[in-house]
């Protein structure tokens, strides 16, 4: 140690030699983050950050929340999956817990994620298509049938409808046999982030807040078991954070919760051991791994000095983890099973608790048997095949990996003041700060892509020429609502209206007054087979539905690329158009039915405005009807509809057939999003003029739109 | 389309027409202007209308008011139109138009017409097509028409100027926004609107009401005998709009009464005749060819120091400006 300087001074010597006369230092790398990510660490840099990992399973968890962490047992292979039908998806668990699966974690679809049955109008085009349908607990008794759910640890993805869902899976459990104080699993229930970057989202935010903590109360007394909140940065990540603003943002989403609970009367100590994490891990595996032991160590910290619990357990940060999807391209998608297992194994050298490993036809479709299969062998392989579990945190004292955690950390912590300075994250979030900032972020990252300074292989560089032709999973909507709404049908002949109408109507009332615990309702409402949906609205009519602010960026993606020769000449054609069109080229960038990814139309929004478009930007959730009404009056030329949840067959030809009713079948239609390659003859004969798939080039993308415009007029 | 059949759709209250007529009135294209005058001469409305100007800094509200003013005016057995304009456009590159997202319900209503315009580098300036677009809406049958503006730079005062009522709308803490308040905006104030008057800023809001009519009490009114109206409202919980269409109703039959009404639609319109004539002077002056080379010339022999700016300007005054 005692030449460490010297040391490092050899090292620089031969580095700036090999460099040919540049400085060591010009290696360093600025990180998206927002720091410097150094060429090499030693051991100074880890004294000075005066960092002590310490030991696992005591504070701060650097090291993980528990002891022995892997070399006991290892982390839990929790796949997320859900389609079309509570019967399918039931099969489909029931051959994955064979297979090595051990905990379930159901995907609903977007009907019933926004607190619709599927025989609501608005729905026609998402029932079954996202995730599974659940309109009842009869849907909910099927989804678990031969699944014992004392057993099972079952983690539910909801937050919008959490209510009816939670009160359905607790009925579909009494119904088997099975008491409340045995169920164990895990409820998203993390309404914050659906307002920031999610979109499920039904009632507005601080009435949400008050069914998060009922939840949080109904659990913390009947369901000592089951995690109240799954507090997430994953849809952060995904809809274009960077880690420093992932980790700043969930825990302060944390905060926010906990604050809640503790000012609704509950003890700190009766909850917060319940509370767990979800993080998403992508490509940048120290950053990754870094991250997840920062957010330990954060987390620890942060609880010990706003509440001061006492059961250590209240301090300790649990988390599942996901790999990017956003990661994942439809180009050569067999690429895929590499990326996700590297971030498989950044999640596990983080310290993760279960983890679920996305199918290499991420951006293609919903997983097939086969890539599902694979998906998860990845983590049995690491699991059973390697030595990586034989060891508790085998990066720990890694300098690297130390002075990350710690820089990562000190970057979020900087954040999560900021957003302490505006009142915790439900201000900030009325504020749109944290959305705007992710929406930045997402900008940034696009323009990186498209200009070639990320390297996205088989998308931006190595480009296979030939793409082979994937096995996808097409659900026949149409199908799956016909049957669904033949049950619901069913189950309102048969049960006693008036005891279902009276349950209703009590929650609304509780939900007026702000007495009672909503969950508790809403459990009694569901044994007497109200609805998913009839919950739902019973809560709307006391507190209507929410409808976003929908901010717009401007200039953040044309400042990365604005040196570009290319990008100069995009624009310059499309100011040549307006110059003989008497005004600019007019766009409108809707989302239809209940799809809410809005990271692809806001990055595409706000690029084709700087480039020269003028550019309308769609309430999320439209109907085609309302979608075709907007661009008629606001005279678009294009109509670029952003499709990722597969409405995309029954949407689009609606929206065609409205708009020749209306005299405006000259308006053009693009589309962009995840539309399998089989469907694109479908679009075109609908009328389509072009469509862009992932991995889309914007100016490109851009470039062909105006062709089309031209094409349409001569 | 022809132009006859263009007119008859927006007479008839087609929303494509109308949305197609918009779009030709907002055309920078040379060959535009006269079909688009050709249009307008066409085009007339049949009844009363009422035309409301609707300002305030960025994100005081505007949007959401008239999500919940318009969705009123429909209850009402009213047609509104919407047009926002919004200055704010950049000088280069497109615009990006997020307002219809904070007007979900109005703009989804067959009662409902809206219309956001991007401004950048337009002929005429936010007047022109704004005034065109509002004669072409009461053509197609609106009743109401509000228009949306947000206060910056010139527009607030070229809006106000082509209204019957023009209303700006205020955050609560009034103490502040009073010391920010632009100059001579007070004075073309006839309605002045405190939003955000819920939750803790409910009480703010009412302090702000009364700090506000001090400070206008100075004033000389604009109209004789009708003061300038305060109130507070709820945009978004929808708290107290029907008072503020009652003001505004208020406000227009006080106008009537006093024969006002009438006379300043017509005076708007010689103003707006003789912006016309500076516009189009100042147009062609520095539009002809011949004259931006002759301009060009005597730049150049300014900037060597071989003329005056004085004697370049006679000698340009003085050589064949354009017709
Ligand atoms: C990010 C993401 C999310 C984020 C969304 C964040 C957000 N605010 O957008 C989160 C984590 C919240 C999320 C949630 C869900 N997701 Co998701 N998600 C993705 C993912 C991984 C990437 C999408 C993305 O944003 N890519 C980056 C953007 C920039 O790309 P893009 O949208 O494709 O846009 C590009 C082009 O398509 C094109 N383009 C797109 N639109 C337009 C428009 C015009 C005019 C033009 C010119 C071009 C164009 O240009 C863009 C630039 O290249 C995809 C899989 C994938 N890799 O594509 C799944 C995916 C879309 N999700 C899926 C599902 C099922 C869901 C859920 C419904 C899961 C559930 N049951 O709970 C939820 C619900 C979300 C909701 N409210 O709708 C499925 C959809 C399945 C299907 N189509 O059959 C996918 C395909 C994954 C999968 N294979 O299962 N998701
Ligand atoms: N609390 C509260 N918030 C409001 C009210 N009215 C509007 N807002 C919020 O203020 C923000 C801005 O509202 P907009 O209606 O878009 O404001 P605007 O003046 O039209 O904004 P620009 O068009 O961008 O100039 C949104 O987040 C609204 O939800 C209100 O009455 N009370
Ligand atoms: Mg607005």
């Amino acid at each position: 140690m005692s030449d460490n300087s010297s040391g490092k001074e050899n090292w620089k010597k031969g580095v700036e030699k090999l460099l040919k006369g540049d400085k060591a230092e010009s290696l360093n790398r600025q990180s998206p983050e927002g720091f410097e990510i150094q060429a090499l660490y030693d051991s100074e840099d880890v004294s000075n950050r005066n960092v002590d990992p310490g030991y696992p399973g005591e504070f701060p968890f650097t090291r993980g929340p528990y002891s022995s962490m892997y070399t006991q047992r290892p982390w839990t292979i929790r796949q997320y999956a859900g389609f079309s039908t509570a019967e399918e998806s039931n099969k489909f668990y029931r051959q994955a817990l064979e297979k090595g699966q051990k905990g379930l974690s159901v995907a609903f679809d977007l009907a019933t994620h926004r607190g619709y049955d599927s025989d609501h109008p608005r729905v026609v085009g998402d029932v079954g298509k996202a995730g599974v349908a659940i309109d009842s607990v009869e849907d909910m008794k099927i989804l678990f049938d031969g699944i014992p759910l004392d057993k099972m640890s079952v983690s539910m993805t909801m937050n919008g409808a959490v209510i009816p869902i939670m009160a359905a899976y607790i009925v579909a459990a009494e119904e088997q046999g099975v008491s409340t104080e045995k169920l164990s699993g895990t409820i998203q229930n993390d309404i914050l982030k659906e307002f920031m970057v999610r979109n499920t989202y039904i009632y507005p935010p601080q009435e949400s807040m008050r069914l998060v903590s009922d939840i949080i109360e109904y659990t913390s007394e009947k369901m000592p078991r089951f995690n109240s909140i799954s507090i997430s940065g994953y849809h952060m990540q995904e809809a274009g954070a960077d880690s420093a603003l992932e980790l700043a943002f969930t825990l302060a989403d944390g905060l926010e919760y906990v604050k809640t609970a503790v000012e609704s009367g509950l003890d700190v100590d009766a909850f917060a051991p319940r509370l767990s994490f979800f993080f998403a891990i992508g490509m940048n595996f120290l950053m990754e791994v870094s991250k997840l032991r920062a957010a330990r160590t954060l987390w620890a910290e942060l609880m010990k000095e706003h509440f001061e619990p006492k059961n250590q357990k209240s301090l300790m940060l649990r988390t599942h983890c996901q790999t990017s999807g956003w990661s994942l391209t439809a180009q050569d998608p067999l690429n895929n099973v590499v990326r996700t297992t590297i971030e498989a194994m950044a999640a596990v050298l983080g310290g993760t608790q279960s983890l679920h490993t996305n199918s290499y036809d991420e951006a293609i479709s919903l997983p097939t048997e086969t890539s599902s299969r694979i998906a998860r062998n990845t983590q049995t392989i690491i699991q059973e095949e390697t030595d990586i579990t034989h060891t508790v945190d085998p990066l720990g004292g890694s300098y690297a990996i130390e002075s990350m955690t710690h820089d990562l950390k000190e970057k979020a912590k900087t954040i999560i003041n900021e957003v302490m300075e505006m009142g915790g994250m439900a201000k900030a979030i009325e504020e749109g700060y944290p959305k705007r900032k992710i929406e930045e972020s997402a900008a940034i990252k696009q323009a990186g892509i498209d200009k070639g300074d990320i390297t996205i292989v088989g998308v931006n560089k190595y480009v296979n020429e030939k793409e082979d032709p994937v096995d996808i999973l097409d659900i026949d909507n149409t199908g799956v609502r016909d049957g669904q709404v033949d049950l619901i049908d069913e189950i309102k002949a048969k049960r006693d209206k008036v005891a279902t109408k009276e349950a209703l109507l009590a929650i609304t009332e509780a939900a007026r007054s702000g007495e009672g615990n909503i969950l508790d309702l809403a459990v009694e409402a569901t044994r007497r087979r109200a609805t998913v949906g009839e919950i739902s609205t019973a809560l709307e009519q006391a507190w209507g539905r929410h409808t976003a602010t929908n901010q717009t960026i401007k200039g953040v993606y044309e400042s990365v690329y604005k040196s570009d020769k290319g990008y100069q000449e995009i624009k310059s054609k499309i100011d040549a158009f307006s110059e003989e069109e008497g005004r600019r080229p007019r766009i409108l960038v809707v989302k239809m039915g209940q799809d809410g990814h809005d990271r692809g139309a806001k990055v595409v929004a706000t690029a084709f405005a700087d480039m020269g478009f003028d550019v309308d930007v769609g309430p999320l959730f439209s109907t085609p009807e309302e979608a075709a009404k907007q661009a008629i009056e606001n005279d678009v030329h294009v109509i670029g509809v952003s499709t990722l949840a597969a409405g995309h067959k029954t949407l689009i030809p609606d929206l065609v057939k409205i708009l020749k009713k209306e005299e405006a079948g000259d308006i053009i239609i693009v589309a962009g999003g995840v539309i399998p390659v089989q469907d694109y003859d479908f679009l075109y004969e609908a009328g389509v003029s072009a469509i862009f798939g992932p991995g889309t080039n914007i100016p490109k993308a851009a470039s062909k739109v105006i062709d089309e415009i031209r094409a349409k007029k001569a | 389309m022809t132009i006859d059949e263009l007119a008859k759709g927006v007479q008839e209250g087609k929303r494509r027409h109308l949305a197609k007529a918009i779009t030709l009135v907002e055309s920078n294209r040379e060959a535009d202007q006269q079909t688009a005058q050709d249009l307008i001469s066409k085009v007339r409305s049949a009844k009363e209308t009422i035309r409301v100007g609707i300002s305030g800094v960025p994100g005081v509200g505007k949007s959401t008011f008239i999500e919940a003013l318009g969705n009123l005016l429909i209850e009402e057995g009213l047609k509104v139109a919407v047009l926002a304009v919004d200055p704010s456009s950049p000088a280069t590159g497109g615009s990006i138009l997020g307002d219809k997202t904070r007007m979900e319900t109005l703009s989804s209503k067959d009662e409902a017409f809206i219309r956001p315009s991007p401004t950048s580098g337009t002929l005429g300036g936010v007047a022109k097509r704004t005034r065109e677009s509002m004669m072409l809406c009461e053509a197609a049958g609106y009743d109401v028409i509000l228009v949306e503006t947000v206060g910056v730079g010139q527009s607030e005062f070229e809006v106000a100027s082509m209204v019957d009522c023009f209303l700006v709308l205020m955050l609560p803490g009034a103490g502040d926004s009073l010391q920010g308040i632009k100059r001579g905006i007070m004075e073309i104030i006839d309605i002045l609107v405190i939003n955000k008057a819920d939750g803790d800023q409910e009480k703010m809001a009412k302090n702000a009401v009364t700090e506000y009519q001090n400070a206008f009490h100075l004033l000389t009114p604009k109209y004789d005998g009708i003061g300038v109206d305060f109130l507070t409202v709820s945009s978004i919980k929808k708290k107290r709009i029907d008072e503020a269409w009652e003001k505004i109703q208020g406000f227009i039959s006080a106008l009537k009464e006093k024969g006002i009404f009438e006379a300043q639609r017509k005076e708007q319109e010689l103003n707006w005749f003789k912006r016309l004539v500076e516009d189009e002077v100042l147009r062609r002056l520095w539009g002809s060819e011949t004259n931006k080379e002759k301009a060009a010339e005597l730049v150049e022999q300014i900037k060597k120091g071989e003329i005056t700016p004085v004697k370049a300007a006679y000698d340009f005054l003085s050589s064949e400006i354009s017709r």
